[in-house]
């Protein structure tokens, strides 16, 4: 019987340890892992050390988190405290969100706002992502001797000198996830070609993909490039095939200078002409079913304070939003991208503004049409079949 | 003479009572203990599948005749029957898929339930005969397939058929084949859904195998010796002996496989997210992008419908064998 008691004590003890460990401890959901999510992990220890509060960051797509999500809200839970998110869908389920207005009241915000529903911050932008253009190596431009070009021909005729380099597959590598590498390309093309104008008429629906001026876009300029682009390969694997010197060129978002083993030898150039380029917020939200509501947005409030953000921007791989962080805080390659984004309009990401099924769509249809140019009259039909109605 | 129930043989002749009423009553009222120790026995198994099975299905199937506006009928699977997404018939006559989620479901049924079953039953045969060391080696590699969880089946497939990592573009683009067979076949439309198929015949052969394996011991030996006695070839033995034997353990892993064929997911989602341009897509992958993208539970619910109704009558006939076994 005696024995019984013991057991039972040792349970107790251990339920109650295990109970009080739990209901301090944040679950942080966000998208990055590996490398990519050292920066923010610094920050989130940061955060322990200051406050005692214990975490744990899990990594889910905003993809695997959309399937989750909807049904545990339903029954009134969230599977993590603070959640990176798509903003349009944070819009959409707002409901569930709780106000962050309070954490965020003396944040003083550059390039991006906070999402705020019916009077209620329900998403902040944490850190920005800039998708500013082709990459090269800069070892790798000097020992060939070519330079970033100036106008279209000399672009094009930069991808002809590039493919005739001896172990070259294509100048120019195509990174695959589920596709928005391929749509990050593709904006970049529509922007420098069609004009911030046709872009915003694309995103708000008031201009048809079918139109003559996307058409020409498309004609005109992605399909030639897609003459010296690589078939879709998975975008890590492009990555370390283009800095073996497979590929000459790589089309990335900025998070490329913490993935890359020598961020100096990086070079960027935008497509000749272009005004502008494309960007968006890594948009968070706390949950109202949090478990640890206080907690998290004590961490919310962290996050997006001077320290924190100063924090993240000496990780590199995003610029912050806070508009008080000193450039000297950042690694010289952000450094050197801010210098190089001078000038340039930041406008949204097309396919992460307007998001749903159509998102889907635009990154499976240009899957098709790197590799089957011939299909662009279908491809351009589904996109505006697919387009949000309303 | 009728004897008093007192003076009835007791154990042998309880059941033998020429007074009707008493008999049926006893016979009912040890009918309801066993009906009640049955339903004790099941009753757990009954409310979780109620819970989680039952009631799902009966929601799914009432959400299907709904959409955004009220009551649909059967509105919806007609509107399905005329997405291009769904079917697309002129361009399966004419030109390379994307042919729609339902006809790639056919095709893949087509070409993947003949060759595992077939191939299964033919490695089960041929390990049967052979007494060698590499045999439990080679059984072990196959039927590794069926253990690997298919999300991991999905990545294997992906990287199976890349460009720079891939054995079969690598070895074909070696024979001088022209691209796509040279290139990553998951990134072109024409070898897409091949691609998934042929490498969800690799996933799924061991479970035919395994299956035929076992069917192939409780064939009797003894009709293979009187075979030979006669002369039967071992083409002959085969055709005479052990296939009509096995059709039983065939026909079931036959039905099974339709039934995996038809709700296909994993693989599709991870190797390629049902692209380039929809030309792998299956029902249950555009089931989750109605369900999870578009946020249309009506949609999401009527392709749910849809695969189970094509997979009632397998089902049907499985439950019925079952029953009268």
């Amino acid at each position: 019987m005696r024995s019984w008691w013991r057991v039972l004590g040792v349970v107790l003890g251990v339920s109650v340890l295990f109970v009080g460990a739990w209901a301090e401890k944040l679950v942080v959901i966000g998208p990055w892992s590996g490398a990519e999510a050292d920066p923010f992990v610094a920050v989130l220890d940061a955060f322990k050390a200051k406050t005692g509060i214990d975490y744990e960051y899990r990594t889910m797509r905003a993809e695997d988190l959309s399937k989750v999500l909807p049904a545990q809200f339903g029954a009134g839970m969230a599977p993590g405290d603070v959640i990176f998110m798509w903003g349009w869908w944070i819009a959409k389920f707002a409901d569930h969100m709780a106000d962050l207005s309070d954490v965020i009241a003396d944040v003083p915000f550059a390039y991006v706002s906070p999402l705020v529903v019916d009077g209620r911050t329900v998403g902040v932008p944490y850190v920005v992502f800039v998708k500013p253009g082709f990459w090269y190596r800069k070892s790798f431009f000097a020992e060939h001797g070519l330079k970033p070009p100036t106008s279209w021909p000399d672009f094009i005729s930069l991808l002809k000198r590039i493919k005739a380099i001896p172990g070259i597959e294509d100048a120019a590598a195509s990174g695959d996830g589920v596709g928005w590498p391929l749509s990050d390309t593709t904006e970049h093309f529509i922007l420098a070609y069609g004009g911030v104008n046709t872009f915003l008429g694309l995103i708000d629906g008031t201009i048809k993909w079918e139109s003559p001026e996307v058409r020409a876009v498309f004609e005109n300029y992605l399909i030639p490039y897609l003459d010296y682009a690589s078939e879709p390969i998975e975008w890590t694997s492009a990555l370390d095939l283009w800095w073996e010197g497979k590929y000459g060129i790589y089309f990335m978002g900025n998070w490329i200078t913490g993935m890359v083993d020598d961020p100096s030898d990086l070079g960027v150039f935008a497509l000749p002409g272009a005004k502008a380029v494309t960007g968006g917020p890594d948009i968070f939200f706390v949950p109202k079913y949090s478990k640890n509501l206080e907690a998290a947005k004590k961490l919310a409030a962290f996050l997006m304070s001077k320290e924190g953000q100063e924090l993240r921007a000496a990780g590199g791989g995003k610029l912050v939003v806070r508009a008080d962080v000193s450039p000297t805080a950042y690694p010289p390659a952000e450094r050197a991208l801010m210098k190089a984004l001078e000038g340039f309009t930041l406008v949204s990401d097309m396919d992460d503004t307007i998001g749903g099924e159509w998102q889907a769509a635009f990154w499976d249809q240009l899957k098709l049409l790197w590799v089957k140019p011939g299909a662009l009259d279908d491809v351009l039909r589904v996109l505006d079949e697919k387009f949000p109605k309303g | 003479m009728r004897s008093s129930p007192r003076a009835e043989p007791r154990g042998k002749g309880e059941g033998k009572s020429r007074r009707g009423l008493p008999l049926l009553f006893w016979r009912s009222s040890r009918r309801r203990e066993e009906w009640v120790a049955a339903l004790g026995f099941l009753a757990i198994g009954l409310v979780l599948i109620g819970f989680f099975v039952i009631w799902p299905s009966i929601r799914t199937l009432w959400f299907s005749l709904f959409d955004a506006e009220g009551f649909a009928g059967v509105r919806n699977f007609a509107r399905l029957f005329g997405d291009r997404e769904i079917v697309d018939l002129v361009r399966f006559l004419r030109r390379e898929p994307p042919w729609g989620a339902l006809l790639h479901n056919l095709v893949w049924i087509v070409i993947h339930l003949p060759f595992t079953v077939g191939l299964g039953l033919i490695l089960a045969v041929v390990f049967s005969k052979i007494r060698s060391w590499w045999v439990g080696i080679a059984r072990g590699a196959i039927y590794l397939g069926i253990v690997t969880p298919l999300i991991v089946g999905g990545v294997i497939i992906r990287f199976l058929f890349d460009k720079h990592a891939g054995m079969a573009p690598q070895i074909l683009g070696a024979l001088g084949a022209p691209v796509p067979w040279s290139a990553g076949w998951t990134a072109y439309p024409e070898t897409a859904l091949l691609a998934l198929v042929i490498g969800s015949i690799w996933l799924w052969t061991g479970f035919s195998m395994v299956l035929h394996s076992a069917g192939l011991s409780t064939i009797d030996r003894e009709l293979y010796e009187a075979a030979q006695i006669d002369g039967a070839s071992e083409l002959a033995q085969f055709r005479y002996i052990t296939l009509p034997l096995l059709r039983p353990v065939t026909l079931v892993v036959a039905a099974m496989t339709f039934l995996w064929e038809l709700k296909i997911f994993d693989i599709v989602y991870v190797a390629t997210m049902g692209g380039p341009g929809g030309a792998s897509n299956v029902l249950a992958l555009e089931m989750y992008f109605s369900a999870f993208r578009e946020l249309d539970p009506y949609r999401a619910s009527a392709i749910a419908t849809l695969i189970t109704l094509f997979s009632l009558p397998v089902g049907y006939w499985f439950a019925r064998r079952r029953l009268r076994r």
